[in-house]
């Protein structure tokens, strides 16, 4: 049986959300990131793209290139509600998806011929059904592998559907750039340039122990693969260890240690949300911080038994900023995550001495986890102004 | 300062000093051992600040005086030098050190010894109690401390007295541990302590086991002497949780199992045990025991022992090694395996009963 592969992208897919939210953003410029010059471009619409704008420039710079362009503050919930929506879609054509980011999946189609016709029909049938459903557009990609379904959709963006069949997959490869490939980095672009490898072609003319002897083992034999249109098992689905994690860039750059605890305090209430969310468990904290000089500070905690509320989560990220920021320079991100992230709410081992603070904590953190999933409105109580009282 | 002595009966003291000084900043005063010799004595002290130890050997003095030298290094020359008589002497701010008779010769930097630390002395008293007695009350427990440093306080062994009984409990929240030895003899009194599991392992690594060892405790600090060595230790600040509250009252059901054949079995099963959790099941019936681990992608194992038991057949499951450690050290044949219900604590003890056992909290069945 063939192998057959659908890479769902969804199109500009916060910028088309708003879009579709808001009727008076429809056909104009659109960016979503924050207001704070310091933010970078987390979306923008491809009315926006015209300007030169793309996601992950920083603000300032968008605001230079298209100054007309809307600006809107990113609506995760609204954002992740659209994207359950689309999933579900994408699940009736296959058993076998699988969501690789908030607007990006996978679907196994192989041996669906004669339930859904040929690929490219399918793929079609797929487009209309989500737009029917949602309103929104996406690109589909179809090849015999993953990473040729990834390049496929890519190709053909925005609105696009594109198969790549099997005996047309270097031809397809060479006519991609390598810096669009996956895997395929700024650093190691620069490193290719140095050999004077600038397409897949001169890539396939290296033996793959000489790719090896150049980038190591693994670049090496990646390289190798990616080039000859077969997946190197980028998007393997066993990930080896989960990790969730949220990070914030401050307004301005900072060294006082009451404002990153805030921050902490703050992240480790995401984190821990997303945690209950996902029924899982982790023993592993990590923190990172960017510095102004954009080195990084990054350090774990592992412990015997598992962080299950916020407060653990923040205590334990409070200690690793205590010992691994010396201080010296300003603080301008941080970042709180759980690594090693196990399925299952508690972990099965039970313990002798339950912290009862910590159960009733955690108890209070389902409820406001479950609040937000709903899409509920929340304010923390710390964040509610208090009027003095009068005489 | 200059002296000759054996190389052995130097070795032997710097192999301990070296556990007491700080491994971690080569260039401190406190990753040396001091060495100072008068009246063909030398002292030897080394301390990273919360631990401390010294001792005196005999060796021939020919010049007075004392220095410290980083105690990685020095060790690992004394290793690499021929067993013979060594001199040793301070010229400048660098340690000679050669054999008497060979022509191998060795420098080291020193530090001047006035910026050496004080070492801690005890302003208590000290009273003596059998070493075998200790190491094995430290054999029982110290497996089960936590080495989570989050959890400071359960990384030690917490020491309590009562009248003349010493109890010794460990415990990483998960698992606990407790010996209650009662001697033919009083103790001065003091409240309870947890003593750093590192300091329980230097203990036992400078001590014969036989004869008396002696001990005294203020409020922040264990001391402990045998022979001519004096070593102490910070003791571990905090709250130890209440252990007593744990120790299940009633657990009606007993099942004995010869300890030989468990230990086995465990190790033959542990073969086939997931490693982050590391869970078998025990399935308990009248007249044997199965011991078998998940089935996972490399495959299961099973192994069925025989037992003593009378009550309802009843699934457990645990972390294996929670099981291994006390059976590995405990005295007899047989032992109990006491519960109520499957998902409640389960205790383990000698049979027939001595004054330890231990504690085991379950995981969950899905």
């Amino acid at each position: 049986m063939e192998n057959v592969w659908f890479h769902v992208d969804m199109d500009a897919f916060y910028a088309s959300v708003e879009q579709l939210d808001h009727k008076e953003l429809r056909g104009k410029p659109v960016i979503v990131g924050g207001h704070s010059n310091r933010g970078v471009v987390a979306a923008c619409s491809y009315e926006a793209r015209d300007f030169g704008v793309h996601s992950a420039m920083p603000i300032f710079m968008a605001k230079r290139l298209c100054p007309q362009a809307l600006y809107v503050t990113p609506r995760m919930n609204r954002y992740s509600e659209v994207s359950r929506n689309i999933i579900s879609i994408l699940k009736t054509f296959s058993p076998h998806v699988q969501q690789i980011s908030i607007d990006e999946a996978f679907l196994d189609m192989s041996g669906t011929r004669r339930l859904f016709g040929i690929p490219r029909e399918c793929g079609a049938a797929l487009k209309k059904k989500v737009y029917d459903e949602t309103g929104l557009i996406i690109s589909v990609g179809i090849g015999s592998s993953k990473l040729i379904a990834k390049l496929a959709s890519d190709y053909d963006k925005p609105n696009g559907l594109c198969r790549v069949s099997k005996n047309r997959e270097i031809d397809f490869i060479d006519s991609i750039a390598l810096k669009k490939i996956p895997g395929i980095g700024r650093i190691m672009l620069v490193q290719l340039e140095k050999y004077g490898i600038d397409s897949p072609g001169k890539l396939r003319t290296y033996t793959l122990d000489h790719l090896q002897r150049l980038f190591g083992e693994t670049s090496g034999d990646f390289l190798y693969n990616v080039c000859r249109g077969s997946d190197p098992g980028m998007y393997a689905e066993e990930s080896k260890s989960r990790s969730i994690s949220n990070e914030t860039t401050f307004e301005s750059d900072t060294f006082d240690i009451a404002v990153i605890r805030s921050y902490l305090l703050s992240l480790s209430h995401q984190v821990a949300y997303r945690m209950i969310e996902q029924k899982v468990h982790s023993f592993t904290v990590a923190v990172k911080l960017r510095l102004d000089d954009f080195s990084l500070v990054s350090g774990q905690l592992t412990t015997e038994s598992p962080f299950l509320s916020a407060e653990e989560i923040y205590h334990a990220a409070k200690s690793l900023v205590d010992t691994k920021w010396d201080r010296k320079r300003a603080v301008r991100l941080v970042g709180v995550g759980l690594n090693n992230v196990q399925d299952g709410e508690y972990s099965p081992q039970q313990t002798l001495f339950e912290d009862p603070l910590y159960s009733k904590k955690r108890a209070v953190e389902k409820v406001v986890s479950s609040l937000i999933t709903e899409g509920k409105p929340l304010q923390k109580a710390t964040s509610m102004s208090v009027r003095k009282k009068q005489g | 300062m200059k002296f000759v002595c054996p190389k052995n009966s130097l070795l032997k003291e710097i192999v301990l000093a070296l556990d007491f000084t700080s491994q971690r900043n080569t260039l401190s005063i406190v990753s040396n051992v001091l060495l100072e010799t008068s009246d063909n004595q030398l002292t030897i002290k080394a301390t990273d600040q919360k631990i401390g130890f010294t001792t005196t050997i005999e060796v021939e003095t020919i010049e007075e005086g004392s220095t410290t030298v980083f105690a990685d290094k020095f060790l690992g020359i004394l290793r690499a030098l021929p067993d013979e008589h060594i001199i040793f002497e301070e010229i400048g701010e660098k340690l000679f050190i050669h054999p008497q008779n060979k022509s191998i010769d060795f420098s080291l930097r020193t530090i001047s010894s006035d910026k050496f630390p004080e070492l801690e002395s005890s302003s208590k008293e000290f009273f003596s109690v059998s070493q075998k007695d200790l190491f094995e009350m430290i054999d029982q427990t110290i497996f089960a401390i936590s080495d989570d440093e989050t959890r400071y306080f359960m990384n030690g062994v917490y020491l309590e007295q009562q009248n003349m009984t010493l109890n010794m409990v460990a415990t990483d929240g998960r698992r606990l541990s407790l010996i209650e030895r009662t001697f033919e003899q009083s103790f001065p009194e003091f409240a309870p302590i947890i003593i750093p599991a590192k300091f329980l392992s230097l203990l036992k690594k400078g001590g014969t086991g036989e004869g008396e060892i002696s001990i005294s405790i203020t409020d922040s600090i264990i001391f402990a002497s045998f022979g001519s060595q004096f070593m102490y230790s910070t003791l571990i600040k905090g709250q130890f949780p209440n252990y007593r509250r744990v120790i299940p009252a009633k657990q009606p059901n007993i099942c004995t199992i010869d300890i030989k054949k468990m230990n086995e079995a465990l190790k033959r099963v542990s073969l086939l045990v997931e490693n982050k959790a590391k869970r078998i099941y025990l399935d308990i019936e009248d007249g044997f025991v199965t011991i078998s681990s998940e089935e996972s992608d490399f495959g299961q194992a099973k192994e069925i022992i025989p037992c003593t038991y009378s009550g309802p057949s009843v699934r457990l499951a645990m972390n294996y090694s929670y099981l291994v450690s006390p059976l590995r050290v405990m005295a007899g044949n047989e032992f109990d395996l006491c519960f109520s219900e499957a998902n409640k604590a389960v205790s383990v003890k000698p049979n027939p009963e001595k004054d330890y056992f231990h504690i085991i909290m379950p995981m969950q069945i899905d």
